[in-house]
């Protein structure tokens, strides 16, 4: 009967070390606010996304009208940093999700059997990245072209190594321990013993990794679609917007202060969060 | 140690080969016609196919990758660029030493700053400096490096005009701004690597020994605790150091800056293919050995480590042994 009590504690007490942790908290609360602002971007802004304000030709810089000022098309920054948002920090959340499941798979498997299987599967993530990450990134998306999914895949693609070496020396730490004997002497099957028993010991890491993942995946979209490979102008996403005023850097600078700002914000507030919660879930620190 | 350098490098070969099938397939899946990229949208059929033919790009994929692989590794030739017909094997050096300059002169503004900034955040751990470090070091992660690129040619080129914005003509003065701009995640990083390992060592008895002896806190610090401290930072070094290498790209693309990142991302661009495979097989091989160098810097840092080398040595011998 103690067993579900001290499941639930577990996750209790990485959520009070957690909230602790004044920086961990203030990283949340801004990257809640920020959901809340990109995804209810309508309500925020009395401009629309594509709506160009022609009297701003004259003056794009911030104004009372326009609080970020306008960009090269007469379109107002601070509603196409909210609809950006919106691109970003999905662009962010997919990719690391789809390499995660992706590595954990990978890990668990290389991990738990070891062996051959363990060494054709690290020899294969070598040569993966034997190649720097960006180049990998770069090809990828000439390969499968630009645009909005396609830029999530490239992305996913090469963060797919590192979770998955992660995930396996965890494993490996893991399955000696007796409850894995234990789990193979009553017979339970492999993808039993694998996702039931010992992943959820061996996660921790890797949602720390997939929290500061985020961050780093967010400031990658962002320089494929500047240099022209990810998502295209006039799509509204951060590193678009940037690379789309790039050009007019020595007569209007405000109009990449803005979008890189918003940048810099979010994986800022997802590094505290993933801080914080390094901290909560390291059993070094747990009293 | 001799062996286990040579097992390293010559683990190296399947890799790089493993990383030319990769790519060369990649690029082979890419979309867009080299023939029709180089000779234009007005070029006729008959053009086309020729030049298709001439590029060898009707031969099927096996048959390509076979010639390929066999230039490259049996008469280490990477060929020619399809778009400029010059060499790869001569372009890539000047180009790559472009970017090791930029990824050195990086490395060094990182490293000396965030080395003492680090040291300063252990040594007055919870007090202001220790904060202080440690925000600074948080913006710098959360900064894009390519943002503050724009940044900071708004301010140092266009508002005081000092350093050049793009180009190489300036020397050493034209990678100040590039090298600023890729430092400072590294910068950050290399801070708060410095401050947890310093922290994990500070504490050991051998410390308390060493200031119980009257070595002066400076000394100690230095010798005694960094000393110690420093696997870790090689550590994040050496992978910085490999990440410089082969992801100069975008800064390179912002600041013209003509080494190996715009070199490739411009054969990428252009479907210059020979040029993106050659290029990846250098970096990959760059790449690889900075790793080697990390390890063998370990040993040289750190006796314990050598020990351990010395002594897998003689466990093979003993095997060998026993195996005759």
């Amino acid at each position: 009967m103690l067993k579900p009590v001290k499941k639930k504690s577990e996750f209790a007490r990485v959520m009070k070390q957690l909230a602790k942790n004044k920086l961990a908290i203030l990283g949340l609360i801004i990257l809640l606010a920020e959901i809340i602002l990109c995804a209810g971007a309508p309500l925020f802004t009395k401009y629309g996304v594509a709506e160009m304000d022609y009297m701003s030709f004259m003056d794009p810089t911030p104004s009372a009208e326009h609080i970020f000022g306008c960009d090269s098309m007469g379109f107002d920054i601070y509603t196409r940093v909210l609809y950006g948002g919106r691109y970003s920090i999905t662009i962010g959340i997919a990719a690391i999700i789809i390499s995660a499941c992706i590595g954990i798979v990978i890990g668990s498997v290389a991990g738990y059997f070891g062996g051959q299987v363990d060494n054709v599967i690290m020899r294969l993530l070598d040569v993966i990245q034997a190649i720097p990450g960006m180049l990998l990134m770069i090809v990828i998306s000439a390969m499968l072209g630009p645009g909005f999914v396609n830029t999530i895949l490239a992305l996913s693609v090469s963060s797919i190594p590192g979770m998955a070496r992660m995930l396996r020396a965890n494993m490996m730490k893991e399955r000696g321990n007796e409850y894995i004997e234990a789990s193979q002497s009553i017979n339970c099957s492999k993808p039993r013993i694998i996702f039931i028993h010992l992943l959820p010991n061996c996660i921790s890491p890797i949602i720390v990794q997939a929290t500061m993942g985020v961050a780093q995946t967010i400031t990658l979209a962002a320089s494929l679609s500047f240099i022209g490979l990810g998502v295209q102008p006039p799509t509204p996403e951060w590193g678009a917007m940037l690379s789309a005023s790039r050009a007019y850097i020595r007569q209007y600078p405000h109009m990449v202060i803005f979008p890189g700002l918003a940048i810099a914000v979010t994986v800022l507030a997802l590094n505290l969060l993933g801080d914080g919660l390094r901290d909560a879930l390291d059993p070094k620190l747990k009293n | 140690m001799g062996r286990y350098i040579l097992k390293r490098l010559l683990w190296m070969i399947p890799i790089i080969l493993g990383v030319t099938i990769l790519v060369f397939a990649m690029m082979t899946v890419c979309p867009g016609d080299p023939a029709e990229i180089i000779l234009g949208s007005t070029a006729t059929q008959a053009d086309l196919a020729a030049k298709r033919t001439q590029l060898g790009l009707d031969q099927p994929f096996l048959v390509r990758l076979g010639k390929y692989m066999s230039d490259v590794f049996l008469r280490f030739d990477l060929g020619k660029s399809w778009i400029t017909g010059v060499s790869i094997s001569a372009s890539i050096p000047e180009r790559m030493s472009r970017t090791m300059i930029l990824a050195i002169v990086t490395l060094v503004i990182a490293f000396g700053l965030g080395i003492p900034l680090g040291i300063t955040a252990a040594t007055h751990q919870n007090k202001w400096q220790d904060s202080v470090s440690m925000v600074l070091a948080l913006i710098g992660v959360a900064i894009p490096n390519f943002w503050l690129a724009l940044l900071l040619i708004i301010l140092f080129s266009v508002k005081l005009g000092w350093l050049p914005a793009m180009g190489i003509e300036a020397g050493l003065a034209s990678y100040i701004l590039p090298a600023l701009s890729n430092s400072a995640g590294a910068l950050a990083n290399a801070a708060r690597q410095t401050r947890s390992s310093m922290l994990d060592v500070i504490r050991a008895d051998y410390i308390t020994t060493a200031r119980a002896k009257g070595v002066p806190e400076r000394e100690v610090i230095t010798k005694h605790a960094l000393k110690n401290a420093m696997i870790p930072i090689i550590t994040q070094m050496g992978t910085t150091f490999g990440r410089l290498l082969g992801g100069a790209m975008v800064i390179e693309t912002i600041f013209s800056l003509p080494g190996m990142g715009l070199y490739v991302i411009n054969a990428v661009n252009n479907r210059d293919y020979p040029v993106v495979q050659g290029g990846a097989i250098v970096l990959a091989i760059a790449f690889s050995l900075a790793m080697l160098l990390i390890d063998l810097l370990y040993a040289a840092v750190d006796p314990r480590i050598k020990a351990q080398y010395a002594s897998a040595k003689k466990g093979n011998a003993k095997k060998v042994k026993a195996n005759a």
